[in-house]
């Protein structure tokens, strides 16, 4: 693995956004976004399909021009060489050669990326090594499986060996191995000192692979912080417990008040907490000690018998949910 | 469940626009330019006008008369002719007329002389690659002849008159006109003084002489090479800039623009890599050419070098305009299809463009093929140097240079959303 220096140029932080603002015809794509990221840091940017995070990631790659604000890629102009070289995008399609092999794919944007030529070949055998995909470096891109042409794309992107990588869901439509596979190699690149941006819909990939999290909508940067800030400003610390009963749930049956609406959970405007359908009872509680004997002892009080219990801490998924809503957005 | 299948097939094509323009609109387009082509051209007994120029050098009434009747005839069309080298005549001389032949400035020289009985005899000097003016000029001049013999005929109180046969008066004496066989197979045509002779009562009168094919193996082939070659010069190009489209759509070429590199630095890197893509495609048609149909490769081959570049790259330039004019590879599709066909059928890649009207051919001036075919007839048929290519090379030079700039500017709202 090389050193990750290619210009040697480490001038304050990696990437300073401030205030984007992008409109396509009538519709406003970025409304005001600001946000950081730093030294090796993992910040997955998350929102629902349509909040702007594709036109945020092209922005930053340089390929689209913000109507207002400002980006700083170690305190030079977003779209300067230099930053440019400081950058490695990774787009969500595959945007690679089908027709030529790997070693050439990586070859030929080691070149376009401006790698000198004595250094070619080392980078590309190293991206050869750090894919996987050594034994398979002189086959068509084409005849390759999802995993493995993403892992291509992957590589396409780092062999000038960026300061930053932006990534556009890099794990889209692969399987539990090949996005294992990728988690790791992006780990290694953090791991040497790489700050990696990364937007995706998996929010359980966000929550274990990155350090930080931005969700984003409507154009905005409506949350920022790590995930357990993140639960605190919105769903709290509290556990959703589920109940499975032995029968039917008859229309009179009631909790405690005390557990039915829970004290410790921030207004979301949707303040009952508590949901039955069917034979199943889901309600949250902030003492599981205390609150899960009294609500287990309100079921038999109410002729009922529990068969089931599951209880879990809230997660992003939950976050996510409270903060953009229920509601389709395209 | 089949009338399902032929709904939803029905549906797909009306929801896609260029489905419909290349099902319908292209096909009559073609059928338009094709018929622009023959109704104003040969077919249905409107043959174009022949270019001509006559030479007299014979000084009488009769050689007169015939000079007038030509010259009056609807068919022909009188192109004036200096020559350099004798202004002192009224006419120019059989060398200016041949030569005139050779350059193309004119499909037919007439030469008007006496044979060795002292009667009029005409010299027909042709160009093989026209299979059509011959056969015309050759009838216009039998009947003229035939007018004349008459005319004479009744001055010296002759009863039999010779008449051009009609339907009106079938009883009348036919004159049969026989076309000669170097006009079916120019290759057959041994040397600039071998003659042929009509059969008609007129048989020493009329001969053909081919002032083109002499000494040469297939030349007619490399003509034809030249037109499909450059037809598909403009399908290769069009190809090129449909990948270019493809990378658009997949977002390889944002990527691209993402790099160290510049829109500059692509568009010229694919310009160059269609530009040596079509030369060697083109100098491999003419290779096999040279070994199968015996084109004259190797004796040209400055000339084809010179056109073949100029003519790449222009087609090079061509590609690009039409990937950045359209949205998607499959408008790209459509348009390339309509554009390529249109201009190769005006052009003469297609149909020779001395069949064509005066307007068609004055059409086929503003399309690519045209320029391209008259600089590769000029190198393989008419055998001029290479400096006489200059007016094609810098027609097709400045369309390349044009048709990139065009190009470029519209790349422009590809490098910035």
């Amino acid at each position: 693995m090389w050193a990750l220096s290619p210009v040697g140029l480490v001038n304050g932080l990696p990437l300073e956004v401030v205030g984007l603002c992008k409109c396509f015809g009538k519709t406003e794509a970025l409304r005001g976004a600001s946000f950081e990221l730093r030294q090796g840091e993992r910040l997955a940017l998350l929102g629902p399909n349509g909040a702007g995070k594709s036109t945020m990631i092209r922005t930053l790659a340089a390929r689209s021009v913000p109507d207002k604000g400002e980006v700083r890629v170690f305190g030079e102009p977003g779209r300067s060489a230099v930053a440019r070289q400081l950058i490695g995008w990774i787009p969500q399609d595959l945007a690679i050669y089908g027709d030529l092999t790997a070693r050439e794919n990586m070859m030929a944007f080691a070149k376009f990326h401006g790698v000198p030529r004595r250094e070619l070949k080392q980078r590309v055998q190293w991206a050869l090594q750090w894919t996987g995909l050594h034994d398979r470096a002189n086959h068509l891109v084409r005849t390759f499986s999802g995993g493995m042409k993403r892992r291509v794309n992957l590589a396409c992107g780092v062999l000038h060996q960026p300061k930053i990588l932006l990534l556009d869901e890099p794990t889209v439509g692969v399987d539990p191995q090949s996005r294992q596979r990728i988690f790791e190699m992006l780990d290694e690149l953090s791991a040497a000192g790489t700050s990696l941006l990364l937007t995706t819909h998996h929010l359980d990939e966000a929550q274990d692979r990155s350090d930080r999290l931005l969700i984003m909508d409507a154009g905005r940067i409506i949350a920022d912080g790590t995930i357990d800030e993140l639960v605190d400003q919105t769903v709290g610390r509290s556990r959703l417990v589920r109940l499975r009963l032995d029968r039917q749930i008859h229309s009179a049956f009631r909790l405690p008040h005390h557990l039915s609406n829970h004290s410790g959970v921030q207004d979301s405007g949707d303040s009952d907490m508590t949901r039955i359908i069917d034979r199943t009872v889901e309600t949250r509680i902030s003492d599981v000690d205390r609150q899960l004997t009294q609500l287990i002892d309100s079921v038999h009080r109410q002729g009922y018998h529990v068969v089931d219990l599951d209880v879990q801490a809230l997660s992003l998924h939950h976050v996510f949910l409270h903060l953009t809503g229920n509601k389709l957005r395209d | 469940m089949t009338w399902t299948v032929f709904t939803i097939s029905l549906r797909r094509l009306l929801h896609s626009p260029v489905e419909l323009v290349l099902t319908f609109v292209v096909p009559v387009a073609f059928f338009s330019v094709f018929a622009l082509i023959f109704s104003k051209g040969v077919g249905i007994g409107s043959t174009p006008k022949t270019k001509v120029a006559i030479t007299a050098q014979v000084d009488n009434l009769a050689a007169q008369t015939l000079v007038d009747s030509l010259q009056s005839n609807d068919g022909l069309r009188m192109i004036s002719l200096v020559d350099e080298n004798d202004n002192d005549g009224p006419t120019p001389t059989p060398k200016a007329v041949a030569q005139a032949v050779r350059n193309g400035t004119i499909a037919i020289g007439i030469n008007i002389r006496k044979d060795k009985q002292g009667e009029l005899a005409v010299d027909l000097l042709t160009d093989s690659s026209d299979q059509v003016a011959p056969q015309v000029v050759t009838a216009i001049v039998a009947r003229e002849l035939a007018m004349l013999h008459a005319k004479l005929a009744r001055t010296q109180q002759q009863p039999e008159v010779m008449r051009r046969p009609s339907l009106d008066s079938p009883t009348e004496k036919t004159v049969p006109i026989a076309v000669p066989s170097e006009i079916h197979n120019p290759a057959a045509a041994k040397s600039e003084v071998k003659a042929s002779t009509v059969e008609q009562p007129f048989a020493n009168s009329i001969h053909v002489v081919d002032v083109m094919g002499e000494g040469k193996s297939s030349p007619i082939v490399s003509l034809y090479a030249a037109g499909i070659a450059v037809m598909f010069l403009l399908f290769g190009a069009s190809g090129g800039g449909g990948a270019f489209l493809e990378e658009r759509e997949n977002t390889t070429l944002d990527r691209l623009l993402s790099t160290q590199m510049s829109m500059d630095q692509l568009l010229l890197g694919k310009w160059f890599y269609l530009t040596a893509l079509g030369f060697v495609q083109v100098t491999v048609m003419f290779i096999w050419g040279q070994v199968i149909f015996g084109v004259d490769l190797a004796s040209h081959l400055d000339g084809f070098i010179m056109m073949t570049i100029v003519t790449s790259g222009a087609a090079a330039s061509f590609g690009l305009l039409l990937a950045t004019l359209c949205k998607s590879r499959g408008q790209l599709n459509g348009l390339s299809v309509i554009l390529i066909l249109t201009m190769s059928a005006l052009g003469g890649s297609m149909v020779p463009r001395y069949v064509m009207s005066d307007g068609m051919r004055r059409a086929g001036q503003w399309t690519f093929n045209a320029w391209a075919l008259d600089g590769y007839d000029k190198v393989f048929w008419r055998e001029l140097p290479v400096h006489t290519l200059w007016p094609q090379l810098s027609v097709l030079m400045g369309a390349g240079v044009g048709f990139l700039l065009v190009a470029r500017a519209l790349a422009v709202r590809w490098e910035l959303e």
